[in-house]
Formats: structure tokens, sequence, C-alpha cells
């Protein structure tokens, strides 16, 4: 809720620092207003008590010895600046006035608000004609009829009520001040951990498999959650480990086997005379070898789907490696009537497994040379960009089909365009997308306008000894 | 040669020395590290053929403490493991060459020569002539009276190869790896395109062929047919 309060990139320190600002004005300006109206409340009381009091004193002085008495007593009491006393006749004729100067401009009323027992005092308030001031004045009947007004202004409770609102005023903003310093905790704690986090996940998504999240300062519940994330990193690497030797075992379980087989075959083709015995062992030893291909294709496809793979990186030229597999198929495509055309001239440096990029791309170009038809051109292109580098393979064969662009690069399976004649199990291109996948790359597949496919690995470019220093 | 061989699995073991008793080797069979490590100190070899997972100890290991005892026979690494970085460790370990099974033959033949070459032990075949050609190693060319025949750098490359293992069936595998340094077999005759191209450039023409492709082997040169 709160979070649609803020602009969407708005930093959390910025939002707890606004929040909490905004909390520590209405927090102070509430005690003000809390704290001003019961200072008002006592001193409207206190005030009443001092009006009621004094006319009260002076109303015995003049009972008691007349008019010079109060006027003594009055100007004795020194309150030039608050207070003033006046007499009126029963008519409402003003017979005495004490008015100072600062008490000056208020609309005395001429008569009593109501009729006056005698010793009861009545208070009322009184106006100023043009400040905001009011005066707090009481009525009482004097023994010999005339009627003794006595006032006080608050001009005094006024300035005191202000005062204590500046105080308060202050405080609030002091402890605003303090207030910001959970801000500060707030950074360092919570909010640069979890920085520090995010650089490390970056890492990981990057394929920095040993990138782990440290929060040395952060709070317990940050510290808890890095814990628990690196423990199940720990538990993935444990486990990518595991399926590494269990790769390894497998291909020795089942390499060792075909070893034996193999020898004997061997063994059996070079000792026997009888040509038809021979054949057969040649072609035994053909399917031996490719069912061992075939093992060590399934392995590392499964390796490098679970990010297993076990990469030789060294940096290479990008074109020299191409030019090296043009010149490899070349006399193969020649055979088939094919051209191959290589379209890579720029160096490009990258970090890379050498021989199981080759892997790739020839799986890219046994599938070109299978499924082009006599007289087509096959390219191998490079296509260097800011961001990353293409390897491209492009045929003139009949393309593929809307299904194939989905599946096309799941294990065991093959194009639409695949016959029984046509080599391979449908393993190739799962090879190839575990094999870019490996480099932290991509594969992919199109159709050309102009007919047939283009298949292409999508690596990332950049410095490669950058990145070679970072492995 | 003198070889010890050092190999857990009996069968493929039996199968490494009857071949190499064919091939006028002598071999020693030992199943475990130690023990080979041993033999090793006991008795005098040209080379070690290393499988490289051992019960006791991998022939990783094998290989580092042999050098650190001083030594210098070469040492040829049998692997069910095919994989760069694990080629690389037995290279670093002080090994000096691979082979993945399954293996042919004709393939450990040919690196086990090759190794005793390069430590010195007997000088390698110089066939400078092939059928009526003479080679020509700084133009790379082939030549006969006023004929001559251009090689490409590849061509020449395994040309070369062939010749130095004259008579030799030499697998697929072996020529790739050799000839265009690529550790796996690609899905397209490749070698087979390679070979017929060479073929045609130095073959008369319906005479017997220097080059032999022997199914389900390899290939062999002639340099006399």
């Amino acid at each position: 809720m709160l979070s649609k309060l803020f602009p969407e990139r708005m930093p959390s320190t910025w939002r707890l620092g606004l929040l909490l600002a905004v909390l520590m004005v209405c927090s102070t300006a509430l005690c003000i207003t809390v704290a001003g109206w019961a200072v008002r409340r006592n001193l409207s009381s206190i005030a009443k008590a001092v009006v009621l009091d004094d006319l009260g004193e002076y109303a015995v002085f003049y009972n008691r010895n007349g008019l010079k008495e109060l006027r003594d007593v009055f100007a004795a009491g020194g309150h030039d600046l608050d207070q003033a006393v006046r007499i009126t006749a029963a008519d409402g004729s003003t017979l005495f006035e004490q008015i100072p100067p600062a008490v000056s401009g208020y609309a005395w009323p001429r008569q009593p608000p109501g009729k006056l027992r005698p010793k009861e005092a009545l208070l009322m308030q009184i106006p100023h004609q043009s400040k905001a001031h009011e005066i707090l004045a009481g009525c009482q009947l004097l023994d010999d009829g005339n009627t003794l007004w006595f006032g006080r202004t608050d001009a005094e409770d006024r300035a005191y009520e202000d005062h204590i609102r500046n105080q308060l005023w202050v405080a609030g903003l002091v402890s605003a001040v303090f207030m910001l310093l959970p801000l500060a905790w707030f950074a360092r704690h919570v909010l640069r951990p979890v920085q520090e986090m995010m650089i490390s996940t970056r890492k990981l998504a990057e394929g920095n498999t040993n990138a782990r999240l440290v929060a040395p300062n952060a709070v317990p519940e940050l510290q808890a959650f890095a814990t628990a994330f690196n423990d199940g990193l720990d538990r993935i690497d444990a486990l990518t480990d595991e399926l590494q030797s269990a790769n390894d075992n497998l291909a020795h379980e089942l390499r060792t086997p075909l070893a034996r087989v193999r020898g004997n075959l061997e063994t059996f083709h070079d000792h026997t005379d009888n040509d038809i015995a021979r054949d057969s062992a040649a072609r035994g030893l053909e399917e031996i070898d490719r069912a061992a291909d075939l093992v060590q294709t399934i392995l590392t496809t499964r390796a490098g789907e679970h990010k297993a793979l076990k990469l030789h990186l060294e940096i290479c030229d990008l074109c020299q490696l191409l030019a090296d597999m043009h010149d490899l198929y070349k006399a193969a495509a020649e055979e088939r009537s094919q051209r191959l055309h290589l379209e890579a001239s720029a160096s490009c440096f990258a970090l890379i497994d050498r021989q199981r990029l080759n892997q790739a791309i020839a799986n890219l170009l046994d599938n070109a040379l299978a499924y082009t038809p006599k007289g087509g051109a096959i390219t191998l292109a490079l296509e260097v960009q800011s961001e990353h580098v293409r390897i491209l393979v492009r045929d003139t064969g009949p393309g593929l089909s809307a299904a194939d662009l989905t599946k096309i690069w799941s294990r065991f399976t093959r194009g639409s365009a695949a016959t029984a004649n046509t080599p391979g199990m449908g393993l190739g291109l799962s090879l190839v997308h575990a094999i870019a996948h490996a480099h932290n790359g991509q594969s992919g597949c199109e159709n050309r306008l102009e007919g047939g496919a283009e298949f292409w690995i999508k690596l990332p470019a950049g410095d490669p000894l950058a990145s070679a220093n970072g492995v | 040669m003198h070889l010890l061989l050092v190999e857990d699995d009996s069968e493929l073991a039996r199968q490494t020395s009857l071949w190499l008793s064919e091939a006028g080797h002598t071999s020693v069979w030992r199943d475990k590290g130690r023990t080979a490590l041993i033999a090793l100190s006991q008795e005098a070899f040209d080379a070690v053929i290393l499988d490289v997972g051992l019960p006791d100890m991998d022939g990783f290991e094998v290989v580092e403490q042999m050098r650190a005892r001083g030594f210098g026979l070469p040492v040829l690494f049998l692997t069910a493991r095919d994989n760069v970085n694990d080629r690389v460790r037995g290279l670093k370990a002080g090994g000096d060459d691979y082979v993945t099974k399954p293996f042919a033959v004709e393939e450990l033949m040919a690196r086990l020569e090759a190794l005793q070459r390069r430590s010195g032990s007997t000088p390698a075949p110089s066939a400078r002539t092939l059928g009526k050609w003479t080679l020509d190693p700084i133009k790379r060319r082939l030549r006969s009276g006023d004929e001559s025949v251009e090689l490409q750098p590849r061509e020449w490359t395994l040309l070369e190869v062939m010749l130095a293992n004259e008579g030799r069936i030499l697998t697929k595998k072996f020529l790739l790896e050799k000839v265009w340094d690529i550790q796996f077999d690609p899905g397209t005759n490749v070698v087979d395109a390679m070979i017929c191209r060479l073929r045609r450039k130095i073959d008369a023409p319906g005479a017997v062929s220097h080059l032999q492709t022997i199914r389900g082997k390899g290939y062999v040169i002639q340099a006399l047919p």
C-alpha cells in the first residue's frame, strides 16, 4: 500500500527517510495541539481564580475605607500592564476608572449582565476592539450600591502559551533528528547487505557458481537468509559434483566393457582368414565406435543441461576456429557437390572450450550437409556484435516446419525432413544447445526467407582476458 | 620395447598384452598403482601404459610419484574418461600421451611408437618418397620428373602423419587428432573425403592406391604399393 506513494525507482533509504519525516511532523503537531489545549485550560482556571480573588479584595477595601483606599492599593500593586479597575453607578455612569494604556481599548459593559446580589461576583469576557486579546472581567455589587469592575488581560497567558509552543517545536525537531538515526542503521545493516547480495546473485546469474551471498554486518534475518541461500547453493554444487562423478563412473562402466568387446573383435578381425567374418567384425567395430561416441554425447548433453559440464577454457580466435572447421568439411562438402562458404574475416578472440565448441559447430555442419541437396550451398559465418558473437550455419535445405522450430532442440528429436537414410539419432542439436548453454550462450534456429534453415550459436562477447581472470 | 602395463581390468590387460607381444614387444602387467611403482624400481622399462582409474590410486598420482622418484620414461595414459580437462591434467601430471577406451590396437601402437621416437630411442622414419613421387617439404608438393602436385596445408599434414606411420593402420580418431586437432568424431565422413581427395592427387590412374581404407579399422599408406 505504502509502496504506491513513492516513485518506482526511489531507493528505500529515501522512502524510509520521507516516511519518518512525515511521521515526526505529524506527531510533533499532535503533541503541540494537545499540550496547548491542556495549558490553556489550566491557565484559564487560574485566571478566573485571580480575578475573583482580586475583585473580592478590592470590594473589601472600598467598602471599608472608600475610593481612596482602593486607588492606593491598586497603584501599589503595580499592575500597569494587565489589570484595570473601575466603579460604575447604578445607572451605568462611570464613577471611577483606573485603566492603564496597555489594558485600554476594551468595550466595558455599562451594566452588569444580570441582577447582582450582594457579595456575588459575575465573570465575563470582553474582547478587544482590534486585537485578539481578551479581558476576563468580574463585577460585584458594593455596599453603596455602585458596582466594582475588575479586569485582567490574557496577554501574559498568551505569551506563556506561545513560549511553551516554541519549546515544543524545538523538542520535536531535535527528536526528529534522533529519529533519523535508524535510517543510518538501516542503510548500513539492511540496505548495503542487500545491495551486496544483489551483486553476488548477479555474478551467479552470469555463471560464476562459486559466488556466495555475504552479509557480515547485516541484520540477523538477512544473515539467516544468506546462510540458507548459500546452503542451497552448496547443495546444488554438491549435486552437480555428484552428477559429474556419476557421469564419469557411468562413462567408465560403459567404456570399459566396450573396450573389452572391441579388443576381442579386433583380434578376431586381424586373425581370421574368412573374408565374410572379417567384414562382419569390421562392421561390429564401426558399431562399437558409434556406441562409444553416443555414450559420450549423451553424457555431455546431460552434463551440459545441468551446468555440470567441465569446460577447458582457453582464449581462441573464433575466426580461425571457423576457418579450421571450414577446412575440415570442405572436402566432404565437395564430395556431395555442395558448396561450403566461409564468411569470417575479422579476428574475434573469446574464452571458450575449443574442442566442445568445435563439436557443436561440427554438429550443425553435419546437419547442414545431411539436409542440403546436391548443388546446394552451406555458409559458415561469424557475426561479431558489441554484446555477443554469433556463429551461423545456413543451408539451402528444406528448412524447418513450425513444429520443428519448437521441439527440435530436445533429445532424440529429429526434424521432419529427416529420412531413414539421414544419419543421427537426434542428439546433435541437444548437444549444441548444451554446449552453448555451458558457455553462457544460446542456440537457435530460423527459416531463411530465401529458403533453407539457419542455425546459430550465440556466445557472450567481451574482453576474453577480463573474463579469463574472473574464472 | 619392454613395457609396463598398469590396468585393473584383467580382460583388457590380457588383450593388450597379447597385442603387444604380437607387435614384438614384451610387457609386464600390474593391476595397482602401488605394485606398478615397485615394479618400476625393480626393472628397466622403455615406457608405461597406465590406466587412469586404478583401485588404489589414480593414474595421475602414479605419474606424479614416478616423476618425483626420478623415472623419466614415457607414459601413455589409458582412460575411460574422455574430456579435455582430464587430458590436460594427465599431461600436467607428467604423462606423455592419452588413449581413450575403447581404443583400437593400431592407435595404441602408433602412439607408443611416437612416444618411443620422442624419447629418442629410434630415429623417425623419414620416408621421403611415395611411389614415383619425391616429397618437397619446403614447397609442400610432390614431384616426379616434370610433373608436380601442389598439396594444401592439411593435405600435406595428413600425408606427413600417415608417412610417419607408414604401413600401420591409422584410426580415424588418431588422424582427426593429429591432423585437425579434433578430439571427437564428426558425423560427416570428413576424413574419408580428405583421403579420397589425397588419393586422387597422388595415385596414378588405374594403379593400386597408396592409400587403403581398412573397413572398421582405419587407413593405411604404403610408400611402395
